[in-house]
């Protein structure tokens, strides 16, 4: 199905500069730890120092005196708060429940146990050091094939093993493709532990009114709706008595999307105190409590023919999901992702899967960004590299010989994934030639030959954007997912879009703007985008995914055409003209061919609600529509180019230029699209080289501060080129394909496919990320103890 | 155990009573109720926090209010003049240097402190001077940006 849009006007796909900058430039920007209510307390979390152990019991007597202290709770005060659990119901997924303060059990370094609530948080800090919590240390087990084995130590005894879920799935028939094949190869790559680590931490601020028993919360969450949803099951509260606000939040990656135990608890006390309860995290709760992510163990088989022609695939992919399985979507959600999307753009019509997910004494992972795709993308890419230097072949030879070309599409996967439109080869030429492939490879050569080493890493994807009910079944994950819109042309003749897509950094307040702006025919200044409020949007899921552009876009798109439809029929009253030979255009409703027979908008907004002469009997006054949208599937596209220098004495890595192609049909604002690129290929960068949870064996978090986990700052991320193409989505509103992970899901098979491309002629063998000069170095035999 | 202690944060004379243990970063936002100065991390790396003491960019999550005591302070609050964006304020609007924006008051600080000391900085010397700073959403493309689209530029 095709819906297609009014004719784009001037907004749509135009660099606008965003509307919402200028009060994040001058301060005024309110994020959740700026605001204030009276009487307001501070709660601080007792967590766990254990990666596993028993709670044998808890003495909070010193704290309860220490000055300022108002309230210690532990698990025994909150049992009525039911335990969180992953709310998705698929065969064979044990579940995992966390009680939001730990009672029996701890199972990650970090794990709620307490919290103390106090008149400032200096106080409320001082006073969690001084509940004694007396635990009992058991054996932990921090790697997942080790929780796999017979005899290992159990996180839930009851479960008997640490496996949650363990599946195999078959697509064709791999099988004889491996029998046929004239050569095999194989790979294993275990993927590093790493996190969103946006640069405002967790919190929320929860006011109970005890008359009007209501909950008003407010959170830094990309997830509004849903966070009421599950506050009023925890709590038992009316969901239609309990309001989430979000303030200004500062960057999500996925890691905002869950429901938290921290959240639930300050809800609860709200309630039990009746005073306003503020938790804040600092940097290193978010660095041992808040979701982990991206690391798996991959092991990947591929079938051959001497010609280089993939005849198939195995993949078993082991999700390490910490403590608890139940975050966004268990410790399913990076295996899942990963394996259900091995084939990637190339034509791989045999395929079997292994999906494992194991809990671990770790803390819990969630989404980020990319979720699962970046360690499946990952794995594969350096695999095929590796393949084609085995076959002799030029790596953009092999892709290009197994890539899914353009005049295939639309094209069904093995697996299941329908792709509407693309430009798989394209992005990949155009990649290369910005890049000067050819030129490189000689200046490669040349350098070689001087003792240097350049490399090239060539990764082109296909990314599932725009999450929908469609493309959430086909990637893996059966949950419906659509979101609202509500346009409302106000009597003053001014517009208001209310959605339930969240904007943390992305620019809705801009870009839905354009799409609403374009429709109404009015101007980008008199267009105001409303979220981020249970109780001024209508309801929906929020934002992850990369849905927002196409879901909120195409929402705001029916709205506003509805709206549209009804500005029309008013105005072709007042002008005594059909509303066919109307044109909606610079805030006002004229008749084509003749533009002095006009009215303004809000001439027609005026009479709408006012004057009940331009309105037919039992005719709405008001210029307002909602309308949902749960898109048809639809895949982005493009292609990152990364040009490394590796100093194989010190194992340093060089960037030197990095080029992304990136497709994702109709652009709605060219330059919010390359910032998301831009950081998300920075997070990439991150992932590889530098960012790296460690765990000893006991659990400990080694990497607790980021003076140990390093995010990579303006000297480490090169300039990045962005190049764009553009092939609208036949299957979406507006064509619009949503983007946003891209960048992360294929910027560490380029960063690191470069380092090993550089080192190429030292044979390097890699199995783990990230790519730090130790493992560098070890990789090439520099160190080999 | 209060004590009691005077400043200026952007030309206005703040006086108040604080504990020793203080930040200087908390005694901004929550004394002075100026919360445009952010905290990313409390212990020193992010530089959300930044601000200028007597013309210096410090990390203020690392400085005892006490330690201030007597000292002229800029936040970002006092960027703009009048209603009047700074220039860095609007060179980081058109090169979209900001996306969630948590970050950019301490750019803007560390980019006001860096243009202060060098006036026209090569593209090494913004990313070096930027390099105690940390953006998780732009890449820091548009912030290099912003900073040497007014590098040399007049005050
Ligand atoms: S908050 Fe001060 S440097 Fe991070
Ligand atoms: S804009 Fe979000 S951290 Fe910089």
């Amino acid at each position: 199905m095709v819906q297609m849009a009014t004719p784009r006007g001037k907004w749509i796909g135009a660099r606008v500069k965003r509307v919402e900058d200028p009060r994040f430039l001058t301060g005024d920007a309110r994020y959740v730890a700026d605001l204030t209510l009276p009487r307001m307390v501070h709660a601080a979390f007792v967590r766990s120092p254990y990666g596993h152990a028993r709670i044998k019991g808890i003495d909070a007597s010193a704290a309860l005196a220490a000055p300022g202290v108002i309230a210690v709770l532990t698990h025994a005060d909150v049992a009525s708060v039911p335990p969180l659990q992953d709310p998705i119901a698929l065969d064979g997924l044990k579940k995992t429940p966390q009680t939001v303060l730990a009672s029996d059990k701890v199972r990650f370094v970090g794990e709620p146990v307490a919290v103390v609530i106090a008149e400032d948080r200096y106080l409320a800090e001082d006073a969690a050091e001084l509940v004694q919590v007396d635990y009992e240390p058991l054996p932990a087990v921090t790697d997942a094939e080790a929780a796999m084995a017979e005899g290992a130590p159990l996180l839930f005894e009851d479960l008997g093993s640490n496996v949650v879920y363990d599946q195999t799935y078959r697509f064709g028939d791999p099988d004889s493709a491996f029998q046929q094949a004239d050569r095999t190869f194989k790979k294993r790559l275990h993927t590093n532990r790493f996190m969103a680590s946006p640069m405002e931490t967790r919190g929320c601020i929860g006011q109970y009114d005890r008359g009007l028993g209501e909950l008003t919360f407010w959170s830094s969450t990309q997830m509004p709706h849903m966070l009421r949803l599950s506050l009023a099951g925890f709590l038992g509260i009316p969901e239609q008595k309990i309001r989430v606000i979000t303030p200004e939040v500062g960057g999500g990656f996925g890691q905002k999307m869950t429901l938290y135990p921290e959240e639930v608890v300050v809800a609860f006390l709200a309630r039990h105190l009746q005073r306003p309860v503020k938790w804040i995290e600092d940097r290193r709760e978010n660095l041992m409590s808040a979701t982990h992510a991206k690391e798996q163990i991959i092991e990947l088989e591929a079938a051959l023919t001497n010609d280089g022609t993939l005849l198939g695939l195995r993949a078993t992919c082991i999700g390490d999901g910490g403590g608890y399985s139940f975050n966004t979507a268990s410790a399913l959600v990076e295996p899942q992702a990963a394996a259900l999307m091995m084939p990637g753009l190339y034509r791989v019509a045999n395929y079997e899967a292994r999906v494992v997910a194991v809990v671990t004494n770790k803390t819990p992972v969630g989404a980020f960004r990319a979720v699962g795709w970046t360690a499946g993308h990952t794995a594969r890419e350096l695999f095929f590299d590796e393949i084609a230097r085995e076959l002799g072949m030029d790596p953009v030879e092999f892709r290009r010989k197994n890539m899914i070309h353009e005049d295939e599409l639309p094209y069904t996967t093995c697996s299941g994934q329908v792709y509407d439109s693309g430009s798989y080869v394209k992005s990949l030429d155009l990649a290369l030639q910005t890049v000067g492939y050819d030129e490189l490879r000689a200046r490669q050569a040349e350098l070689r030959a001087q003792g240097r080493y350049l490399g090239i890493g060539i990764s082109p994807y296909v990314e599932p954007t725009a999450w929908g009910s469609e493309i959430a079944l086909q990637v893996g994950f059966p949950f419906p997912s659509h979101d609202n819109a509500r346009v409302s042309i106000e009597p003053s003749g001014k517009v208001t879009v209310a959605v339930t897509t969240h904007s943390h950094g992305q620019g809705h307040e801009t870009t839905l703007a354009q799409v609403a702006a374009d429709i109404l025919g009015v101007d980008l200044a008199d267009v105001t985008v409303v979220f981020g409020d249970t109780a001024a949007t209508p309801w929906g899921m929020g934002t992850y995914a990369s849905r927002s552009a196409v879901i909120g876009g195409g929402a705001v798109t029916l709205a506003a055409q509805e709206v549209r439809e009804k500005i029309l029929k008013i105005a072709g009253r007042m002008l005594e003209a059909d509303p066919a030979d109307l044109v909606l255009a610079d805030g006002k409703v004229s008749v084509q061919g003749s533009p002095d027979r006009s009215v303004t908008l809000a001439e027609v907004a005026v009479s709408s609600y006012f004057v009940n002469s331009v309105r037919a009997e039992g005719e709405d006054p008001t210029l307002t529509a909602t309308r949902f949208y749960d898109p048809k599937a639809t895949y982005s596209n493009g292609c990152i180019v990364v040009v490394a220098e590796v100093d194989p004495e010190t194992g340093q890595v060089r960037l030197d230029r990095v080029v992304s192609v990136e497709d994702c049909g109709t652009v709605l604002n060219p330059m919010i699209v390359d910032g998301q690129i831009h950081g998300a290929v920075a997070q990439g960068i991150g992932g590889t080289l530098y960012e790296h949870l460690v765990y000893d064996d006991q659990g400990q978090l080694l990497t607790g501060t980021f003076m140990d986990y390093l995010l990579p700052t303006a000297t480490e991320v090169p300039p990045i080129q962005v190049e764009h193409l553009e092939t609208p989505s036949p299957v979406t509103v507006q064509g619009i394909k949503g983007m946003g992970e891209g960048g992360l899901m294929a910027s560490p098979a380029a960063v690191a496919g470069a380092v090993l491309d550089a080192l190429a002629p030292f044979t390097p063998k890699v199995e783990e990320l990230p790519l730090s000069p130790e493992r560098i170095l070890r990789a090439i035999g520099t160190i080999t103890d | 155990m209060k004590r009691a202690i005077a400043l200026t944060i952007n030309g206005v004379r703040v006086e108040a009573e604080v504990e020793p243990r203080k930040t200087l970063a908390d005694f901004i936002r929550e004394d002075a109720e100026l919360t445009g100065t952010k905290l990313g991390c409390e212990h020193g790396v992010c530089g959300a926090c930044t601000v200028l003491l007597n013309g210096e960019a410090v990390r203020s999550c690392l400085i005892f209010a006490v330690q201030a005591d007597g000292a002229e302070i800029m936040t970002v609050e006092g960027l703009a003049q009048n209603g009047q964006f700074h220039k860095l304020q609007q060179a980081f609007w058109e090169n979209h240097a900001l996306q969630c924006g948590f970050c950019t008051p301490g750019f803007l600080m560390s980019s006001y402190a860096l243009l202060q000391e060098n006036p026209n900085p090569t593209e090494d010397e913004i990313r070096e001077g930027l390099s105690g700073n940390i953006c998780r959403c732009t890449g820091y493309q548009g912030i290099v940006a912003a900073v040497k689209s007014v590098a040399g530029s007049a005050e």
